[in-house]
């Protein structure tokens, strides 16, 4: 299990709400938070999943993110 | 109360009522109506008590009987308070109307009296134009000083009534013969322009006092509002909406979201809060179990609530509220105004002076005794009249009211503003007047910013996913926390919330609900909950998986001026108490950090418990200023013989309260008695301008100068001691504005 961190645009709360099936529903995925509060909205994923995962993940509600 | 079971006791306004007689006659009418048991009819806000027989009478034979004797009896219920209001209205509309006519009346009169005074016939343009001003404008002077005279009392309207009516008599007999006078070698002046002045200020005043005239009536209809007209009915299967005033005992009722109770009783069907901030004052709503009981006015916040109907009509608590205020706010004490008790005294004094004058002319005054001695006796009637008097409270008032704004104090009731001073005893409602009102995070274990990142987060998602009132204060004190969102929430109603970050499971809610689902203490939490338990916090535990990882404690946060609000109110000499609907725990707590001491102060106070404190307060001999800011509190605030309302409560307190805080800081309320006092202070400064000339004039006019120059009252004194006393009191009045709060 590995932490990575990624910028995001999940930007606001209601971002938040439609990332979070996506998310919690994904394989592998244990934790995942969004910084709100920093400017680059750095995403948090913890668990055995690939940065392509992460990015396509984020893609499917929307979203797009790059790991840091 | 009625005294046999078939009489019923009802409130009806009353119109056309000016003064306490006419409440005695309006009593003996509907005492004599056959099947009236007793009446009881309250001048101060135009109602009257009737207890009757409905078999033997009914309302309209009831104003049938009042009609009689020239007042009127409003009996349709629905619109009667409204129409009270519109009277209200319309008579502040009459004295508007009064004023301005009056004024432009009076500046003809008074251009003439003060710049052409040797104009031959200015005395009949002056008396054309004065004798509206009198006889029909100020009218009410006249029939008011006589209703008085006939009780053998004195006020302010006997004042101006004496001294205008002669000046005006003395006036009227110099315009029409002035040759009589001139033949005794005497000049007759007339003093017009004094009695339109007089008048023209008076009338200014009694405006100003209608515009300050409390809309009681709005109080009540803001408390009526919170009952609501439409009730969904639950009968067996079928749910249909009825009228509230419908519904009868044992009625099953379904109350939806965000919608309010319109009767009281008991739930049958659990799983709502319910916000009753209207009975406790508290607006942190209550969970509601089976078997509890929910009050008319109450707002079910959320999930649907079912309930079987055990009060309705005039017996819920609510109703009872509302014949509660609007009993207390009739049997207000009327407060003897300052200018009034001067008056009393004033008038005889002024009087026996003029007898005195008379007779010590008639013994003293050589050939003419009887002319001079007639002429100087009614020239220190006139003179005697304070022009500047009807200035003299309202301008004070005014700037005071004016400088309260400033401040943040909305003085509703001018009345007030005079009786404030003397409040020896403040009571203060806790929720809401002291406090913040609402629960807030006020410790955490460990120390928040100790918490792993996922904590944070996970009690950030949980709680903002709840629906439990207090979650909503711990989402707002974990904001900033990184944001995710849980899987599979549950909410367990009354317990907590739980839901998974990846495998792990989080639980955010009480203590003992954790525990039974076996998550473990540290060694310290249970020290620590206990005491924050004893400083009144409730505390609530996070678990992650078997394990509890922190503790939030939580409660309504004292406004940061709480304190001092207090101290300040006791430096001034007062004695402070703390009433509260809510738990003996919170209150004592609340006591103990703001300095007063256990003894006054009291918990688990319904509505009628405060009020009735606020009563017990007043026998005592205590002046009571009540503050308060829920619909709860209503009745106390009705009570009390100064009321002052947080601006940020509720609306129905704001209407009954006399003065409203704007900032809902409590240290307004010392600044409040602070300025009372100081307003009546410059009341008391204005009264003695408005009279001091005219007290100097007095002697002048009973001839005092006359046997060593030859000199006697004239207009020219007259006109400077009502220019003088005019000035000085709006100058004093204006003075007011530069005091420190």
């Amino acid at each position: 299990m590995e932490t990575k961190e990624y910028t995001s645009n999940i930007n606001c709360n209601a971002c938040v709400n439609k990332v979070a099936p996506h998310f919690n529903d994904a394989e592998g995925v244990e934790f995942w938070a969004v910084d709100l509060e920093h400017p680059d909205r750095i995403l948090t994923v913890e668990g055995s999943v690939s940065a392509e995962q992460v990015q396509a993940l984020a893609q499917a509600a929307g979203y797009t993110v790059a790991p840091r | 109360m009625p005294n046999s079971a078939s009489a019923i006791e009802q409130a009806f306004p009353v119109t056309g009522m000016h003064c306490a007689a006419c409440a005695a006659s309006v009593s003996s009418m509907l005492e004599s109506t056959p099947g009236v048991e007793s009446a009881r009819v309250n001048y101060a806000n135009a109602e009257a008590w009737v207890a009757y027989d409905p078999q033997k009478t009914t309302p309209d034979q009831l104003r049938k009987s009042v009609q009689q004797v020239g007042y009127d009896l409003l009996i349709s219920e629905e619109n009667a308070w409204d129409e009270q209001a519109a009277i209200q209205a319309t008579e502040l509309k009459a004295a508007q109307s009064r004023l301005i006519w009056s004024a432009v009346f009076t500046l003809p009169v008074f251009t003439i009296g003060m710049f052409f005074m040797h104009w031959e016939i200015g005395p009949w343009v002056s008396l054309a134009f004065t004798l509206p001003i009198l006889f029909y404008f100020g009218r009410h002077f006249f029939t008011r000083a006589w209703k008085q005279a006939r009780h053998r009392q004195a006020s302010m309207d006997t004042l101006v009534a004496v001294s205008t009516g002669i000046a005006f008599l003395f006036s009227l007999f110099n315009t029409l013969f002035p040759q009589w006078w001139a033949a005794q070698g005497l000049e007759a002046h007339v003093y017009y322009e004094a009695v339109a002045v007089i008048i023209t200020f008076i009338l200014l005043g009694k405006w100003l006092e209608e515009r300050a005239k409390g809309s009681t009536s709005a109080a009540l209809k803001g408390l009526m509002d919170l009952q609501p007209t439409m009730v969904t009915v639950v009968d067996g299967e079928e749910e249909r909406t009825v009228e509230a005033s419908q519904v009868s005992v044992g009625m099953l009722i379904r109350v939806k979201p965000g919608q309010k109770v319109a009767v009281d009783g008991v739930v049958t069907e659990a799983g709502s809060y319910v916000e009753e901030s209207t009975i406790t004052g508290e607006s942190l709503p209550a969970q509601k179990q089976v078997g509890d009981r929910v009050f008319a006015g109450t707002l079910n916040q959320q999930g649907s609530l079912l309930f079987r109907a055990d009060k309705v009509g005039k017996d819920t608590v609510l109703s009872q509220i509302i014949a509660r205020v609007r009993e207390a706010q009739g049997s207000q004490a009327p407060v003897q105004r300052l200018v009034d008790r001067i008056a009393s005294i004033f008038v005889p004094v002024v009087l026996a002076l003029a007898v005195l004058t008379f007779i010590l002319w008639m013994a003293f005054g050589g050939e003419q005794a009887f002319t001079y001695a007639l002429l100087n006796s009614i020239s220190v009637l006139v003179i005697a009249c304070p022009c500047a008097l009807g200035l003299a409270t309202p301008t004070a008032i005014m700037v005071g009211v004016g400088k309260g704004a400033a401040n943040n104090l909305l003085i509703r009731d001018a009345k007030s503003l005079e009786q404030a001073r003397q409040v020896t005893a403040v009571v203060l409602d806790k929720t809401g007047t002291l406090t913040q009102g609402q629960p807030k995070v006020q410790a955490t274990y460990p120390e928040w910013t100790a918490w792993g990142k996922k904590d944070q987060a996970a009690v950030l998602a949980l709680e903002k996913a709840s629906e439990h009132p207090l979650a909503k204060a711990v989402a707002t004190f974990a904001q900033g926390a990184l944001a995710t969102q849980v899987a599979e929430f549950t909410n367990i109603p009354g317990a907590g919330v739980s839901g998974k970050l990846g495998k792990t499971v989080y639980r955010v809610g009480r203590i003992d609900w954790l525990e039974s689902l076996g998550a473990k203490k540290a060694e310290n939490m249970p020290g620590l909950m206990a005491d924050w338990e004893a400083e009144a916090h409730t505390v609530i535990g996070v678990a992650k998986d078997e394990e509890m990882v922190g503790l939030l404690a939580l409660s309504d946060a004292l406004k940061p001026s709480a304190k001092d609000a207090v101290k300040a109110l006791q430096n001034q000499g007062r004695k402070v108490y703390l009433l509260t609907g809510d738990q003996s725990a919170a209150a004592a707590a609340v006591g103990y950090a703001v300095g007063i001491s256990p003894d006054r102060v009291r918990a688990r106070q319904l509505p009628a418990n405060k009020s009735a404190f606020v009563k017990k307060l007043q026998e005592e001999g205590n002046t009571v200023a009540m503050v308060g800011d829920g619909v709860n509190d209503a009745e106390a605030l009705a009570v009390a013989d100064v009321s002052m309302a947080m601006g940020q409560g509720a609306d129905v307190a704001m209407d009954v309260a006399s003065i409203t805080l704007m900032t809902s800081d409590p240290r307004s309320i010392a600044q409040a008695l602070r300025l009372s006092e100081k307003t009546v202070a410059g009341i008391r400064q204005n009264l003695f301008w408005a009279f001091i000339y005219n007290v100097v004039g007095i002697p002048i006019a009973a001839g005092i100068l006359y046997p060593f120059t030859g000199f006697l009252l004239n207009p020219m004194i007259a006109g400077a001691a009502m220019a003088f006393s005019s000035v000085s009191v709006v100058l004093n009045s204006l003075r007011l504005r530069g005091i420190k709060l």
